[in-house]
This record gives C-alpha cells, sequence and structure tokens, in this order.
C-alpha cells in the first residue's frame, strides 16, 4: 500500500505537479469564494478564450504571447466591468458579449496569420509540465492573490454581501469590483500557463460551490474550498498516473465527483439528505 | 492608507505579471543537438528512448531495432497539435536516457513539458535539415499572399519537414549517430539497421518519382487543407496552388473572399483534385466539397497522410506505406485519367 502511495514521487515533475496544483488550488479556492458569490463563474471561461485575440496581436509583433494575453484578459475584466457597472447590464450578459466580441476578433485575426502553430492553445500548459520556474511564478501571483483578499477582507465581504450599506459606509463597490476582476484576470493568464485551461476554470467555481452547500460563515467556506481543492488535485495526480489518463481531467473529475457527493449528501441541503429525512 | 495600498497592489499585479512564466523560452531554445555522453548499460539493459510522434516513432525504431526500449508518445492517430500527456508517459520521458522531438516547434506545448521533465538529453533530429518558412514560399505565390512584415521570425519554420523523404535519410543518420554515442557498444547495429532503412527510403523516393512522372507538369498542383506539403512540393517540383485553412489552427476559418478565389483558382488552372489530410476536421472536408461543387467540374477530393500515422492495417501504418499511398493518391488526381 505504502509503495502504491510513493512510487509516484520517484518522479520529480510529480512533486512538481502536486505543489504547483495545490498552490494554484489554494488561490483558485479562495477567490472562487467570490466569484461564485458574485455569479462570475464564466468569467474564468471568457478569459480563457478572449487572450486569443492578445496571442496573435503579439504573434503580429513579435513580443512575448503572455503580454499579449494579460492585455485582452485586463481588457476583458474592464469590459466586463464596465458594461455591468451600476446593474446596467447582469454581469452574466457583460461576459457573454465581451466574450464572443473578443474570441471572434481572434479568429478573424488568426486567420490571416501564416503561424506554423496553432495559436490558440499556444499558452495552454499542462500540470505536469511545471519547471521550478513556473512554479515559482505561480507561488508570486498566489501570493498577490491572498495579500489582496486579506487586506481588503472587510471591504469584498461587504461588497459582495451588501453593496447598498457598502455605499453607505463610504465603500466604492465599483473598485473592488474591478480590483477583483484584474485579479481573476491575472491568475486565470498565470493558471492557463501552469496547469492548463481545463483545470484553471474548474479550480474558480467548483470547490467553492461545494463548500457553500457545506458552510455558511464566509472563512469555513474558504477553507473548506481549500480542502476539496488539495484533495482533487492528489486525486487527480494519482489517477493519471496510474490509469494513464489526462492529468487536468481527472483533477477536475475528482472536483466533480467531490461536489455530486455534497450535493446529494449535505447535512440538511443534500438532496438524498432531504430525501431520507423526509421519510 | 488603503489607497496607498490599492496603488502598491497594481505595483505587484505588474511585477507578478512580469515574474510569470513566458512562452517565448522555448522558441529561444536553439534548434541544436545537444552533448550525448555514453550510457552505463548493464547486462541486457536497453536504452529508453523516448519519441514524440508516431512518425518520428517510425523512423526510431527502424534504426534502434530491438536494442532500445522505445516509447511513442503521441500515437498513432492522435492529432500532435492538441495532444494532453499523461503522467505514465512522463514517467517514462523522466527516466529515457534519449527523448526524440521532431524540431521546429513541431509539438507546440508538448515540447514545454518534455524539457521540464526529461533528464536526458533532448535531441531535435531535424538540426541538421534546412527549414522552409513563410519567407521562402515555394510555390513563388500564396494563394492568400499572408502579410509578411515585423511577424516573419523564427517562429515561421515550416516544421513538415517528414514530407520529403530525403529528410527522412538525414533523420535516420542522425538518430544513428546519437544512438551510437549513447551506446557505443552497439554502433554497429545502429548503422547496419540505419543503412537498410535509407535504402528502403531511396526506394520509397524512386516510387514516388515513378508516379509523379505520370503527372504531366502543368497538373503538378496541389491544393490542400493546411500548408503542410512545402517540403514535398520542393522535392518533386509541385506548385502549392493554395490552402483552404491560412494557418494550421483548428479555430482559423477561410473567409468568403479566401473561398471565392480558391473557387477561382481551381477554375483558371483547371485543378483536377483537391487534397485533404487525414486528420482535418469535418468542416474543412465539408468546406472542400462546397468549393468543389461551386466549381461545376468534377473535383476529386482524396485524402493522404500529413501529419501522423494511422493504425495498423491502414495504408498509413507505417511512414513508408503512408507515402506511398499519398504518392498513388497523386497520381489519382492529377494524373492522366
Amino acid at each position: 500500500m505504502i509503495e502504491w502511495l510513493v512510487e509516484p514521487f520517484a518522479y520529480n515533475f510529480f512533486l512538481r505537479s502536486m505543489l504547483a496544483g495545490m498552490l494554484a488550488g489554494i488561490g483558485c479556492a479562495v477567490l472562487g469564494v467570490y466569484v461564485v458569490w458574485r455569479g462570475m463563474a464564466f468569467v474564468g471561461d471568457a478569459i480563457a478564450h478572449t487572450i486569443l485575440p492578445g496571442i496573435v496581436v503579439a504573434f503580429m509583433l513579435g513580443i512575448n504571447a503572455f503580454i499579449g494575453a494579460l492585455a485582452a484578459a485586463v481588457i476583458t475584466a474592464l469590459g466586463i466591468g464596465l458594461l455591468s457597472r451600476r446593474s446596467r447590464l447582469k454581469e452574466d450578459t457583460a461576459i457573454g458579449v465581451v466574450f464572443s466580441g473578443l474570441f471572434a476578433l481572434g479568429i478573424l485575426l488568426l486567420s490571416k496569420t501564416g503561424s506554423y502553430q496553432d495559436l490558440t492553445h499556444i499558452l495552454f500548459g499542462n500540470i505536469l509540465g511545471v519547471s521550478w520556474g513556473d512554479f515559482w511564478g505561480v507561488t508570486i501571483v498566489i501570493f498577490i492573490v491572498m495579500a489582496f483578499v486579506l487586506v481588503f477582507y472587510k471591504e469584498l465581504l461587504v461588497t459582495s454581501f451588501d453593496p447598498g450599506h457598502a455605499l453607505a459606509i463610504g465603500l466604492s463597490p465599483e473598485l473592488i469590483r474591478y480590483g477583483l476582476l484584474l485579479l481573476i484576470a491575472l491568475t486565470v493568464v498565470t493558471a492557463i500557463q501552469t496547469v492548463g485551461v481545463v483545470l484553471v476554470i474548474a479550480l474558480l467555481v467548483t470547490p467553492a460551490a461545494t463548500a457553500s452547500l457545506l458552510a455558511r460563515e464566509l472563512p469555513h467556506i474558504m477553507l473548506l474550498g481549500i480542502v476539496f481543492s488539495i484533495l482533487s488535485t492528489i486525486a487527480g495526480l494519482y489517477i493519471s498516473f496510474y490509469v494513464n489518463v489526462s492529468s487536468g481531467a481527472s483533477v477536475v473529475l475528482a472536483l466533480t465527483a467531490i461536489f455530486i457527493l455534497v450535493f446529494l449528501l449535505a447535512p440538511g441541503r443534500g438532496v438524498l439528505w432531504k430525501l431520507v429525512s423526509r421519510t | 492608507m488603503k489607497k496607498i495600498i490599492c496603488v502598491l497592489y497594481v505595483f505587484f499585479v505588474l511585477i507578478g505579471a512580469g515574474c510569470t512564466p513566458s512562452e517565448t523560452s522555448r522558441h529561444d531554445a536553439p534548434e541544436e543537438i545537444p552533448e550525448i555522453s555514453p550510457v552505463q548499460l548493464a547486462d541486457g539493459e536497453k536504452l529508453i528512448v523516448a519519441a514524440t510522434t508516431s512518425i518520428l516513432g517510425d523512423v526510431v525504431g527502424q534504426v534502434g531495432g530491438n536494442l532500445i526500449n522505445l516509447t511513442v508518445l503521441i500515437d498513432h492517430g492522435r492529432d500532435p497539435h492538441s495532444y494532453e500527456v499523461t503522467a505514465t508517459e512522463l514517467a517514462v520521458v523522466e527516466t529515457a536516457h534519449l527523448v526524440f522531438i521532431n524540431g521546429f516547434d513541431l509539438e507546440e506545448t508538448l515540447l514545454d513539458t518534455v524539457r521540464s521533465v526529461a533528464s536526458g538529453p533532448i535531441v531535435p533530429v531535424s538540426a541538421r535539415i534546412d527549414p522552409l518558412g513563410n519567407e521562402e514560399d515555394p510555390a513563388g505565390e500564396n494563394a492568400y499572399g499572408t502579410e509578411e512584415g515585423p511577424e516573419s521570425h523564427h517562429h515561421a519554420q515550416d516544421p513538415h519537414v517528414w514530407m520529403d523523404p530525403a529528410n527522412v535519410i538525414i533523420w535516420a543518420e542522425t538518430i544513428a549517430d546519437i544512438l551510437s554515442e549513447a551506446d557505443p557498444a552497439h554502433k554497429s547495429d545502429y548503422r547496419a539497421n540505419a543503412e537498410h532503412y535509407i535504402a528502403e527510403l531511396i526506394a520509397l523516393d524512386s516510387y514516388i518519382r515513378s508516379q509523379v512522372e505520370q503527372i504531366s507538369p502543368d497538373q503538378r498542383v496541389l491544393i490542400t487543407d493546411h500548408n503542410n506539403l512545402a517540403y514535398f512540393a520542393r522535392a518533386y517540383d509541385f506548385t502549392i496552388l493554395g490552402t483552404i485553412a491560412a494557418s494550421l489552427s483548428t479555430t482559423s476559418e477561410p473567409s468568403a473572399a479566401d473561398i471565392a478565389s480558391l473557387v477561382n483558382l481551381i477554375q483558371d488552372n483547371d485543378v483536377p483534385a483537391l487534397f485533404i489530410g487525414e486528420s482535418a476536421s469535418g468542416s474543412l472536408r465539408q468546406l472542400a466539397e462546397t468549393i468543389a461543387q461551386e466549381t461545376g467540374e468534377p473535383i476529386a477530393i482524396l485524402t493522404i497522410y500529413t501529419g501522423a500515422l494511422d493504425l495498423p492495417g491502414t495504408p498509413g501504418e507505417t511512414y513508408l506505406s503512408m507515402m506511398r499511398y499519398n504518392a498513388d493518391q497523386l497520381r489519382t488526381g492529377l494524373g492522366e485519367p
């Protein structure tokens, strides 16, 4: 049994993937609490697509694709923020408009660039390919995320749960919202390169969603989200190793499996729980 | 106070952005063959070798034979541009004594992963081959006139070198050299295997020429789904008239103007056949059919193998059979009826 647990760690890449995955998972789970509560679940998916025009333009100008992607992600974040400010449009509407518009721009530009590589997934990394350099890069970004969430904890709390009261006490929900969107943009663009696109979208949403079925206090939701994230990363990587399947997908499926379990069995709110307690 | 933190925060975000992994490191890596030191092999122990693509794997297998323990990552029938490697496969990459890659960034993001995992030397087999690129258009005039301009730099190297058997001969020689350096005890075996395979490649070249000879020179025009036949065209004197998709990305789409100009091109040049790669998407095939219909002529739409080997039992099973099949298809489509 022990051998079975220890064998994958004979490989250096396994350890790095595990650490990077857990780190990214922690940062995304914390950020994800706000993403889920504020209905921004599609921002991650949107950014994963809207970085395309950024990459293509960067390619055409001969500059680093990551800069182009980050610029596009920031434009996406600000665009979503602008379109949905003061509740003119709902956030998911703004996301839909910006997402399709920028992605289409990307397709248009792409068809005019004669690259021998597929630029659409040039930045899509794989959690198994994390180098120590990448690892430190992820650490820095996650550190920034955690710092923001900690320093602006009260502001985020009030503006997320009671924007009217926030205004009354002199806070600016708008500023906080832009800050959150920019943070999501930075996290997504970084995490896409290290853990891949499949994983980053799920990490932002599923752990926090699962946790919110079980807890009601914000700190508890965050903690539970982190736990689920870490458990799924471990499970997914082991499965990928022994069953010879994609690692990113395995982690996401582990996250989803935990969600389904909790959804059915959560005390008080789980579907099966309620069924059983009624009888 | 919090306003100051806001400013600091934006500052740190930018620093964070600067520190994050960049993908250009892959492109700056030179296409050179690294130094190979002999590997200490126990009695009966074989060299552990990994190869990225199925075509490359075939050639490495021919030279290495059963003297090596070979694993091919992007196996038969899988698309090299969107391949997701698994942990099990990477375990082999980490323990491999040698990893062979195509070169010229063919494997894209898989390359980053391989580079950070491999403990042994990574060998780009195409290192001794002079690449073609966007700036050297063998057709003389790309039908779409893709804008050159500031982006023509080292990104624009065509990686599809294997479409010319002469390049695969260079591959075989390179592989034999590398294997011999890693495992000097079997040097003569590797050389012999390579020579045997090179003889077959020369026979393949003759066969292709014999098929091409049955196509009149003014009919040696190629319209394909993607731009991956440049090396073949140069070797056998074909002209690449145009491609349906301008870029290799599966997301790129031709415009209405592109389709119209392709239709005109086909009519003006009396092109009798279009050649679509095995792994082309359904939508591309449909586009090909639409274009063919639009011309009002009977245009054949023929499949060829360009990027990967196919399953055993199919014409695309090995490199040799795949190229013979391609030559036959070309003769069928463009030769005298």
